[in-house]
């Protein structure tokens, strides 16, 4: 979030300082690098991220610009789409409202399976009443940020748990945080919020775990926050159990990390 | 000239408190010794004295066992030795621990640089460079440094300024065939008019030695060389100045109780001392200025099934000094100070590496770059009240400042919201008073009491999931752990008769908020097959009472005889035995002198100990009995003398261990060691 807000600050400076009259291209912070961009109706839209898209949940800043480089404001809709040969499917996407300002708009796609011979990604924008269809790019990470699972308690519901922070853990005290989604349809995804977790980091190759961890809760949005400590660097699983409101366990997700 | 360089090597010896003159005496007897000719071939002057006034003076034949610094602590009374191995025992006092007393060289402050204790500062100094070890019991009687337990002092020899025969020479060498160990070692003094050098070196190699039961002790194997140089230089007539340099380096030095062994221990101590009659108001003053600095690996490379290998070294460095004198010395009075200040680092990491290839290595400090700073300020006071009592009283007065200078070390701490950081400011004081009375003229009754407080150590205070083989958690030190405090009350009669000599001591300690491991359930353990996780804690209340029982007898013109026992009972906060109490033990030493032969039989008989602490998973300990034998044959040479001992240790190839031994690991079985010294003037 503090990267967004360094950014917004970024492009506001660049539009009032020039007057709107040429746009030049927004100031942006470090850490964030142009991944694509496509013309089409004569909208411009260029995605910014940290790193290329991957299986997980994506933070995506946008450039939104006319066909003369001039950043716009307006109404949006964001939807990405995997086209595969004989079905198309959505993902689980957050837009925090449907309205943009000076060319700027972030939005957290969660990608539910990466690009490849089985499909291609998209991203489908609605600007103001024009579509833009961005086709990106997104990968396996090395260490899934993504797990998906039925629920144990009916076999049926599937479950989306996006891994989101500790980007970079380190040994000590990290924030925790995760998000929970399900599939309703093919095209409709839906927050998760009524969870509760328990969670346990595990070193495998010696078989301990870490002490004073506080289990992920939900604070909104399908968004749950916790705290995870680590004792040494190499290879933790961040080991969580899901239950549902009525206590019973769903599943039983966890995530690889390594760092040093 | 002699009475100068008398005077100015007793500066060594000051130190406040009881014992005062009986260890001058014997201070002063061995720089005789050195400055006689032809005397001095009968024994290095190793003399052992402790302020519990049982003066101890070995005899020749006992040097057959002082093959190293660990044997002789352990035939002192009141000392213990917690065993690992062969190498490095850990000096017990009256049952506590190295984290209890403070350890020190010519008053120089020395940190071990092992996590598990694998390298008390004791095993840094090999005997040929002792001049005089100094054992103190108790909080009032070092004045080193602030402690609860006491401390041990050792003294190094120093080059003799001796005009007659500037060159004197002494070379050793023996075998031991439990081990068949070799030792070598070479002692020179080189005496100028205003400079005096002297050089030593030893080199010890031994393999795995075999137990009573006839088994070879794998992992029991070391080596190790050792190294001093020391200058005395004679500014003037009335001053000295004195340079020190001691290495020892340490290699392949097996651990058969502990999992892992040690790849090298190396350490560099040196230090430069200013001696003179008087500076300012202060008579007799010393100034030193030290610094030492110890490298400790360990390693599990020669280790079959290793569940995982670890890298573990450990880095001390100490620099410090200090100035110490006395303030006033009358014929009824005595004063000394002594003001100091140290700063001592510690660093210790740890790297795992999984059996398995895909796995990652692993990586924690186990020590995150402790820093401690401390600045004391001693009083000692000793005063005639009448010819037949004597008042003492002495006070230290110490501040220290800890914290710890990693981001890492500070990330780990935050698992447990802890904060190391922080500089932690603590005022640690000292006290003692004694009194001692002479009834009629043989027996002489002191009585002390003793208050001390101490400081955590690094490991209890900031130490990181150290696995603690001998009840086998891990353990975590807190850095908000409170300083522990005693009293110490201590009672002892010396009487003198004719041939019969007895010395009584008897003391309690009571601890207030001793530290201890304390289980936390919560936590599981970081080391694989380990039993639990334990918090250092301030637990409360702990309790010791004991004694010391020594008698001498000199039956005829040549037999001799002497019998020392101990006891300790300890119990904790619960009211459950203390670990490692020393069970009762009775030596009983016999030393023949016939023309130029000693014939010296000695009996060892410890009781079993069944008072354990369950906590502490500590095992009860048989009853054994222990037979050692000796003989040795001094032959005149027109300069110097030779010398030629032989001897059986465990005559019974008894397999036993003692209360303090770390797992069950049997101790040496029958060995038959001959020893070869050769002096010359």
């Amino acid at each position: 979030m503090k990267y967004l807000k360094i950014i917004i600050i970024g492009l506001l400076v660049a539009c009032y300082s020039c007057g709107g009259s040429e746009a030049p291209e927004p100031v942006f912070k470090t850490e964030l690098t142009k991944i694509t961009s496509k013309t089409e109706n004569g909208i411009k839209v260029t995605l910014f991220a940290s790193t290329g898209f991957f299986v997980g949940y994506n933070a995506v800043t946008a450039k939104i610009e006319d066909k003369n480089g001039k950043l716009i404001n307006g109404k949006i809709s964001v939807k990405p789409i995997m086209k595969m040969k004989t079905m198309s499917h959505s993902c689980p996407i957050e837009l925090p409202n449907g309205t943009f300002k000076n060319g700027t708009c972030q939005f957290n796609p969660v990608f539910v399976m990466p690009s490849g011979e089985m499909g291609s990604w998209r991203i489908e924008f609605n600007i103001n009443g024009t579509e833009v269809k961005v086709p990106v790019n997104v990968s396996a990470p090395e260490k899934a940020r993504l797990v998906s699972f039925k629920s144990m308690t009916d076999a049926k519901t599937k479950y989306f748990v996006a891994f989101i922070d500790p980007k970079k853990p380190k040994v000590g005290r990290n924030d925790l945080e995760i998000a929970v989604y399900k599939r309703e349809s093919m095209m409709k995804w839906s927050a998760v919020t009524g969870m509760k977790f328990q969670l346990k980091p595990w070193m495998v190759s010696m078989d301990h775990g870490s002490p004073n961890n506080v289990a992920p809760v939900h604070t909104k949005n399908g968004h749950y926050k916790g705290t995870v400590n680590f004792t040494m660097t190499g290879d933790w699983q961040v080991r969580l159990t899901m239950k549902d409101g009525n206590d019973k366990v769903c599943g039983k997700p966890y995530f690889d990390l390594y760092f040093q | 000239m002699r009475h100068f360089i008398i005077g100015i090597i007793l500066l060594w010896s000051i130190q406040p408190g009881f014992g005062q003159t009986e260890k001058e005496k014997a201070w002063l007897d061995s720089m005789k010794s050195e400055t006689h000719i032809g005397v001095e071939m009968q024994l290095d002057p190793v003399v052992v004295t402790d302020s519990a006034r049982l003066a101890q003076l070995t005899t020749p034949m006992m040097l057959m066992k002082l093959r190293s610094t660990d044997q002789l602590m352990h035939r002192l009374s009141g000392v213990n030795m917690i065993r690992r191995g062969s190498f490095a025992n850990e000096p017990l006092l009256r049952g506590l621990t190295s984290d209890r007393y403070v350890i020190s060289i010519d008053g120089m402050r020395i940190y071990g640089a092992c996590t598990d204790k694998m390298d008390p500062a004791s095993a840094y100094i090999e005997t040929i460079n002792l001049k005089s070890l100094d054992v103190s019991f108790g909080p009032g009687s070092n004045t080193n440094g602030s402690a609860t337990g006491g401390g041990i002092n050792f003294g190094l020899k120093k080059p003799v300024f001796n005009p007659d025969t500037p060159f004197k020479a002494s070379a050793n060498t023996s075998y031991y065939s439990v081990s068949h160990g070799f030792d070598q070692s070479l002692d020179l003094n080189y005496s100028m008019k205003k400079l005096a050098l002297r050089l030593s070196g030893v080199h010890r190699k031994a393999g795995n030695y075999s137990n009573g039961r006839g088994e070879k002790v794998r992992y029991s194997q070391f080596e190790k060389t050792n190294y001093s140089a020391s200058l005395n230089y004679r500014v003037n007539k009335s001053s000295l100045l004195t340079v020190d340099f001691v290495g020892d380096d340490a290699r392949n030095v097996g651990y058969p109780a502990l999992p892992m062994d040690v790849a090298f221990a190396k350490a560099k101590m040196m230090a430069v001392a200013y001696l003179a009659n008087k500076l300012w108001v202060l008579r007799e003053p010393e100034i030193k200025l030290y610094h030492n600095n110890i490298k400790h690996k360990m390693d599990d490379t020669q280790r079959e099934q290793v569940a995982m290998h670890m890298d573990m070294p450990g880095n001390t460095r100490t620099t410090g000094g200090f100035i110490k004198g006395l303030l006033h010395n009358g014929q009824k009075s005595r004063l000394s100070l002594q003001a100091d200040f140290h700063k001592v680092f510690w660093h210790a990491e740890m790297t795992m590496y999984p059996n398995n290839p895909n796995q990652k290595p692993m990586f924690m400090l186990t020590w995150p770059d402790i820093h401690r700073s401390i600045a004391g300020i001693n009083l000692g006071h000793q005063y005639s009240l009448a010819p037949d009592q004597q008042l003492q009283g002495s006070l230290r007065i110490e501040r220290a400042t800890s914290f710890i200078s990693s981001n890492f070390g500070e990330r780990q701490l935050s698992v447990f919201d802890k904060s190391g950081t922080e500089h932690r400011n603590e005022i640690l004081i000292n006290l003692s008073a004694g009194h001692s009375l002479q009834l009629g003229q043989s027996t002489q009754v002191t009585s002390s009491l003793a208050y001390g407080e101490r400081l955590p150590t690094a490991s209890e205070q900031f130490g990181f999931y150290l696995f603690n083989q001998q009840d086998g958690y891990d353990y975590l030190g807190d850095p908000d752990l409170k300083k522990e405090r005693n009293i110490h009350l201590e009672f002892r009669q010396s009487t003198q008769k004719q041939n019969i000599q007895l010395e009584t001591a008897v003391f309690t300690y009571w601890f207030n908020d001793y530290i201890m491991g304390v289980y936390d359930p919560s936590l599981s353990n970081m080391t694989i097959g380990a039993k639990g996780v334990k918090w250092h804690r301030n637990t409360g209340d702990a309790l010791m009472l004991g004694g010391e029982v020594r008698i001498k007898n000199q039956w005829f013109g040549t037999l001799k005889s002497e019998l020392n026992a101990q006891y300790v009972y300890g119990q904790d906060a619960d009211g459950e035995p203390l670990p490692q109490m020393p069970p009762l033990k009775i030596s009983y030493t016999i030393d023949q002198k016939a023309g130029r032969w000693h014939f010296q039989p000695e009996f060892i008989w410890s009781s079993a100990q069944n008072r354990i602490s369950s906590k502490f998973n500590e095992r009860a300990t048989d009853s054994f009995f222990l037979a050692n034998l000796g003989i040795s044959k001094n032959i005149k040479l027109p300069s110097g003398a030779f010398r030629m001992t032989l001897s059986v240790n465990n005559l019974f190839d008894l397999a036993y261990r003692e209360h303090f031994d770390i797992g069950s690991i049997l101790r040496q079985g029958r060995s038959i060691d001959v020893l070869l010294s050769w002096h010359l003037n």
